[in-house]
């Protein structure tokens, strides 16, 4: 009933009310230019999120599913100490387990999407994707390419229903695309 | 003597005048140090909260930039810096990422008042580093101006300038009320003084002033006003003195020739200018040397005190007589009426006269004497002609009497 609800307010609500964009980092001009873009930034947006449990130093799991659209070296880079194990996996291992902090979508189907993302509400997972580039699929941070630049957008609603804290100085460099009604 | 004081103090100072610049001088010292504590004090301690806010201003500037810094957004680190472009106090501002290399700067657009002043105060930028998860991802660093202490210090000068007018007019307010303290007592003194000096008014006494040491000063001028006063009078009347035994006879205390002299020409100079008329009446006592061979000396001088006390009592106020030689006595008559008026005078001596005197030697005598009488203008108009025509009268009596005898 409340899942109803939520899809149907989710597709009633128009993206630019909950999704704020950035115009990103700069992508260096070389071969792993991107890799390395691509890499800073989910590194960046992993320090920038807490976890309910979270220790100072305590190694997060990234789960990836589909394809990385952006780059098939995804190690994210997390400012500082930290760490970020990478898992490449399906949807239907993700949705077994307990230890995947972060989901990346990559290209998938949009089913698979679909559930993963309902798995996720109410639990501490980040998720992120580089498949979409209006940010409208319920992944909290989306990562898009603009023409020499990378940038990312935030799904405000996204964020607003899970247990995890993102700091608010993330929210407030992705600037508003100026549609706010 | 009188017109010279005044130049004397137009050529000086006066003690107004000489007060008023030193208090000018010492409050102008006092401000001036105070206020350069002040301002200097004021300086230090702005200088320390010009840096504190620029540290802080630094430090919520890498509190704004940090996510900027970490996805190498040049955009979000100029709005992650933007608040601090609202705060005064700052030239300029750059983020700057680990590798040294500026994400973004910012330069006021409001000019620096004094560079000098900015290089002086802030030679270094403030850096602040910024850290994530404990490693340093970039820094803020941030350029004071000395725009708010340029502001201070002016204001501070006008303070001072503001605090020097106010001094002028306490200095006056001060050197006036100085002057009613300090130089009214001392003008008193020399009122005092002067008094004395000019007038001879050595009567006059300094007053209490109220002040130890100006009470002091006019005490001692008081003593030696007393003592001025105490020689002045003495002096007084030691020529008084003088001056009777220059002008009388000593035996008996009658004036003597100069002094009858002196009248006689006084008193034809105001007959002359009043169309008056007086009488000279010459007395000599007959054989008087005889009488001072039979009896001696002291006899002749009883005999001669008894004449002349018999003169003066039956002189009038305003008549004078006078003793002018051994045993003759001349008398000036005033106010004369009429010519029986000297007869009348001249039988009264002869009577007063002719009574016994005591002698020392136990013996009486009776004296007689000769009267002659001139009358001005009748008998002569001036001193010579009156005292022969006198003397001529009283001989002319004395040969009369003798025949009589």
């Amino acid at each position: 009933m409340l899942a109803s609800l939520f899809l149907i307010g989710a597709s009633m609500t128009t993206p630019q009310m909950s999704v704020q964009t950035a115009s990103q980092t700069i992508v260096e001009d070389s071969s792993d230019g991107m890799a390395r873009a691509v890499n800073r930034m989910t590194g960046g947006i992993i320090s920038y999120a807490r976890w309910p449990n979270h220790t100072a130093d305590s190694a997060r799991t990234m789960c990836v599913i589909g394809t990385p659209r952006l780059t098939n070296r995804l190690v994210p880079d997390v400012p500082g100490s930290g760490t970020v194990l990478v898992r490449r996996m399906g949807a239907a291992a993700v949705i077994g387990r307990t230890d995947c902090d972060i989901l990346f979508l990559g290209r998938t189907t949009v089913a698979d999407r679909r559930q993963l993302i309902a798995w996720v509400r109410g639990r501490p997972v980040l998720t992120m994707t580089d498949d979409d580039a209006q940010c409208i699929s319920g992944a909290m941070f989306c990562l898009m390419e603009r023409g020499t630049s990378l940038s990312f957008s935030v799904n405000l609603d996204a964020i607003a229903r899970g247990p995890l804290r993102i700091d608010p100085r993330v929210l407030s460099i992705a600037r508003n695309d100026g549609a706010t009604p | 003597m009188t017109g010279q004081t005044p130049e004397r103090i137009g050529a000086r100072t006066t003690l107004q005048k000489l007060l008023s610049r030193f208090h000018f001088g010492i409050t102008l010292f006092a401000v001036a140090l105070s206020g350069l504590t002040i301002l200097l004090a004021g300086v230090t301690a702005l200088r320390g909260y010009a840096d504190r806010n620029i540290e802080l201003a630094a430090q919520l500037g890498a509190y704004g930039v940090e996510p900027a810094l970490v996805f190498n957004d040049p955009q979000a680190a100029r709005e992650g810096i933007e608040p601090l472009t609202r705060i005064p106090g700052i030239a300029r501002l750059r983020v700057v990422d680990d590798r040294g290399q500026p994400l973004v700067q910012w330069t006021s657009p409001t000019a620096d008042p004094a560079p000098h002043l900015s290089r002086f105060f802030f030679p270094h930028p403030f850096a602040v580093k910024v850290e994530r998860n404990g490693s340093t991802i970039g820094a803020v660093e941030v350029w004071g101006d000395s725009s708010t202490l340029v502001d201070y210090v002016r204001l501070g000068l006008l303070a001072g300038l503001g605090c020097l007018l106010i001094t002028a007019l306490g200095t006056i307010f001060l050197a006036r009320r100085f002057e009613y303290e300090l130089v009214k007592p001392l003008n008193e003194i020399a009122t005092v003084a002067h008094d004395v000096r000019l007038h001879r008014r050595f009567d006059k006494r300094v007053k209490g002033l109220g002040i130890a040491e100006l009470d002091r000063l006019g005490g001692d001028i008081n003593a030696l006003l007393d003592e001025l006063q105490g020689w002045q009078g003495h002096m007084e009347s030691e020529k008084a003195v003088l001056a009777h035994r220059a002008s009388h006879d000593a035996l008996t205390t009658l004036p003597n020739r100069e002094s009858f002299d002196q009248r006689l020409a006084q008193r034809i100079a105001a007959a002359a200018a009043q169309d008056d008329r007086f009488a000279l009446m010459f007395i000599d006592a007959d054989n008087f040397k005889a009488a001072n061979d039979n009896f001696g000396h002291a006899a002749g001088d009883a005999v001669l005190v008894a004449m002349s006390q018999c003169i003066k009592d039956t002189l009038g106020h305003n008549d004078f007589a006078a003793r002018i030689g051994g045993d003759e006595f001349i008398v000036i008559v005033d106010r004369l009426h009429a010519g029986t008026a000297t007869d009348e005078l001249a039988r009264r001596i002869r009577d007063c006269v002719a009574q016994p005197v005591a002698l020392p030697g136990g013996e009486t005598y009776r004296a007689s004497v000769s009267v002659g009488v001139a009358v001005y203008p009748d008998d002569g108009s001036d001193a010579t002609a009156l005292l022969t025509a006198a003397d001529a009268a009283m001989y002319a009596d004395k040969l009369s009497s003798r025949s009589r005898k």
